[in-house]
C-alpha cells in the first residue's frame, strides 16, 4: 500500500524501487531453496526425516525465525559499502543491478548442485555493482578480508574439526562389542531437534539480509527515515519469500550435502547437525558471522573424517571449495554487468531485466534435462543403500520384541 | 582489524558445546542399550535407510536379539538405575536444545 501511494507522489523513484524489492525477494526465495541443505540434507540422508516432511520443518522454521529478529537486517550493508553522508550513498539501481548478480550466480551454483553462500553472493552482487556505479573507493577492502573472505576459510575448518570430534565422541561412546545392538538408530530422534535448530538460526539470519536490503532500497528512496528499521510488511513479504523457496527445496544441493561428500549415518548426522548449530550459534554470538552453508559443509566433511571406513569424495569437496572461491568475483562480475547496463537509465533498466529473465529461464530449461526432485533423491540414497548392503552385511540383530521384517542398518 | 582471539575462542566454545551435548546423547543411548531397552528408530516409510530382509533371516535375526538381551548381566535394579540416567541424559540434552533457543532469539536474552 505504501509503495502505490508513494508511487504516486514520486513517479520517477517508484518503479525501481518496486523492482528492487521484486528482486530481493525473488533473491531472498533462491537463498531459501539453496539453504535447505544446510539443515536438511542430513536428516534426509539418514531417514530420520522424510523429505517432504524435512522441507515442510525447515520451512516453517525459516518463516518463525525470520519474525524473531531484525538485528542483522539494521546493520546488513554495515561496512562493506560506505553509506550515508560521509561515504558514498548507494543508489536502487545499484542495488537492483547487485541483486541480479546474486540471484543469477546462485541459480548457477544450484543448477551444479553446489552449496555456495548466499549471503557472498548477495554481497559480491552489491560490491560489483558498486565498484562500476560510484568507483572502487567505494567499496573497503579491510572489511571485505575481515568479514567475507577470512571467514569463509574459516568456518569450514572450525565446523569439520569440531564435527571430527563429535563423531569420534558419538561413536566412542556407543561402541559395543560385535553383533551386540548398540541402538545408534536411536541418533535419528536426535537428529530432528538437532536439524531444528540449524534451520531456525538460519531463518533468523538469512531472511534479514534481504529485509536489510528492501529497508535499505527504502531510506534511499526516502520513503523510510534514516536509521529505522524494516517495517512489518517488509519483515512479512521476506518471511514468506525464505519460507517457500525452504519448502521448495534445492533437490540438487540436498543431493551434494547428504550423499555427494559422504555416506552418512544417524550418529555422524547428528555430530554433523550439533556441530554446525555450536558453530553458528557461538560465532553469531560472538561478534562476526560465519556463513551457515560453509559451517555445514565443512561439518559433514569432519563427521566423515570421524567415522572409521567411511570415505570422503575430495574430488566434490574441492568443486564446492572452488564455487565458495568463486561466489564473490563471480557474482560482482554479474553485477557491475547489470550495473553497466542499468546506469544507461530506464532503457538499461529494461535490457537488464530483459537478460535476466532470459538467463533464468535459460538455467531453468536446463535444469529440466535431468530433474532432481525428492522422488530422484529417493531412488539415489535407495540406491547407495543397496550398494551398501551388498559389499557388507552388518551383523545386527533385529529390533528386539517386534517381529517386524524390516531392520534398521546401524 | 582481524581479531584471531574472536576465533580461537569460537573454536572452543564451538567445540565444547558440540562435544558436551554429543556426548551426553551418546552416554543416553549407551545407557538405555546397556538397560535392555535398545532404541531402534524406524525410518518411517523411508526406504533408503533401512534394510529389508525377507521373513526368514529376520526372525533369526530377532532370535540372536532376544538372546543378547536375555543374557544382560546387569540385575534389574541397576537396569532401571541405567535406565533412569539415561533418561536423566535425555533432559539434560533437551534443555541445551532449549538454550540454543535462547540464543537464537533475542527477545528471550535482551
Amino acid at each position: 500500500m505504501l509503495i502505490w501511494k508513494a508511487s504516486y507522489l514520486v513517479p520517477e523513484f517508484s518503479l525501481i524501487i518496486v523492482l528492487v524489492i521484486a528482486l530481493a525477494l525473488i533473491f531472498d526465495f533462491t537463498n531459501g531453496f539453496h539453504d535447505t541443505a544446510n539443515a536438511m540434507a542430513t536428516p534426509i540422508a539418514t531417514g530420520a526425516m522424510k523429505p517432504k516432511v524435512a522441507v515442510g520443518v525447515a520451512a516453517i522454521l525459516n518463516l518463525v525465525g525470520a519474525f524473531l529478529s531484525t538485528e542483522v537486517a539494521r546493520t546488513v550493508s554495515g561496512g562493506i559499502i560506505k553509506e550515508g553522508d560521509g561515504g558514498v550513498l548507494i543508489t536502487p539501481e545499484l542495488i537492483f543491478a547487485g541483486l541480479i548478480g546474486a540471484i543469477v550466480w546462485n541459480l548457477v551454483t544450484w543448477l551444479m548442485g553446489l552449496p555456495s553462500s548466499s549471503s557472498h553472493a548477495l554481497f559480491g552482487g552489491l560490491i560489483g555493482a558498486t565498484v562500476i556505479g560510484v568507483g572502487t573507493q567505494a567499496v573497503d577492502y579491510n572489511v571485505v578480508a575481515a568479514k567475507v573472505i577470512l571467514p569463509a576459510l574459516i568456518a569450514p575448518l572450525i565446523a569439520g574439526g569440531v564435527a571430527l570430534v563429535a563423531t569420534r565422541l558419538a561413536y566412542r561412546i556407543t561402541r559395543r562389542d560385535l553383533g551386540k545392538p548398540d541402538g545408534r538408530g536411536g541418533f535419528r530422534y536426535a537428529q530432528i531437534f538437532s536439524s531444528s535448530l540449524v534451520a531456525l538460526a538460519h531463518g533468523t539470519n538469512d531472511a534479514q539480509k534481504t529485509m536489510g536490503v528492501i529497508t535499505l532500497t527504502l531510506i534511499a528512496g526516502g520513503f523510510q527515515a534514516v536509521g529505522s528499521g524494516p517495517t512489518f510488511w517488509v519483515i512479512a513479504a521476506c518471511a514468506l519469500a525464505i519460507a517457500i523457496g525452504t519448502y521448495t527445496g534445492g533437490w540438487r544441493i540436498i543431493r551434494t550435502m547428504g550423499t555427494g561428500l559422504t555416506e552418512i549415518k544417524p550418529a555422524q548426522g547428528f555430530a554433523a547437525e550439533t556441530s554446525t548449530a555450536a558453530t553458528i550459534l557461538a560465532s553469531s554470538h560472538l561478534g562476526f558471522a560465519l556463513s551457515t552453508t560453509q559451517v555445514a559443509s565443512g561439518s559433514v566433511i569432519g563427521s566423515g573424517l570421524g567415522r572409521r571406513g567411511s570415505t570422503i569424495r575430495w574430488g566434490m569437496a574441492g568443486r564446492i571449495a572452488l564455487g565458495w572461491v568463486m561466489t564473490l568475483p563471480a557474482s560482482a562480475i554479474m553485477g557491475a554487468f547489470a550495473a553497466g547496463l542499468a546506469l544507461l537509465g530506464p532503457i538499461g533498466i529494461v535490457l537488464d531485466m530483459v537478460i535476466g529473465t532470459i538467463v533464468i529461464m535459460a538455467l531453468f530449461r536446463w535444469s529440466r534435462r535431468n530433474r532432481v526432485t525428492h522422488h530422484t533423491l529417493l531412488n539415489d540414497i535407495d540406491d547407495a543403500g543397496r550398494v551398501v548392503r551388498i559389499k557388507k552385511t552388518p551383523r545386527r540383530p533385529a529390533r528386539p520384541g517386534r517381529g517386524d521384517r524390516r531392520k534398521v542398518s546401524l | 582489524m582481524i581479531d584471531w582471539s574472536a576465533f580461537l575462542i569460537v573454536t572452543a566454545a564451538s567445540l565444547f558445546s558440540a562435544a558436551v551435548l554429543v556426548s551426553l546423547y551418546s552416554l543416553g543411548l549407551r545407557l538405555l542399550t546397556t538397560a535392555g531397552r535398545i532404541p531402534m528408530v524406524e525410518p518411517h516409510e523411508f526406504t533408503g535407510a533401512i534394510t529389508v530382509l525377507s521373513p526368514k533371516k529376520a526372525a533369526k535375526q530377532l532370535k540372536r536379539a532376544r538372546k543378547a538381551a536375555a543374557a544382560n548381566p546387569l540385575t534389574p535394579g541397576l537396569k532401571s538405575l541405567a535406565l533412569f540416567a539415561g533418561y536423566a541424559c535425555f533432559v539434560l540434552c533437551a534443555i541445551a536444545v532449549l538454550y540454543g533457543v535462547y540464543l537464537i532469539v533475542p527477545a528471550l536474552h535482551r
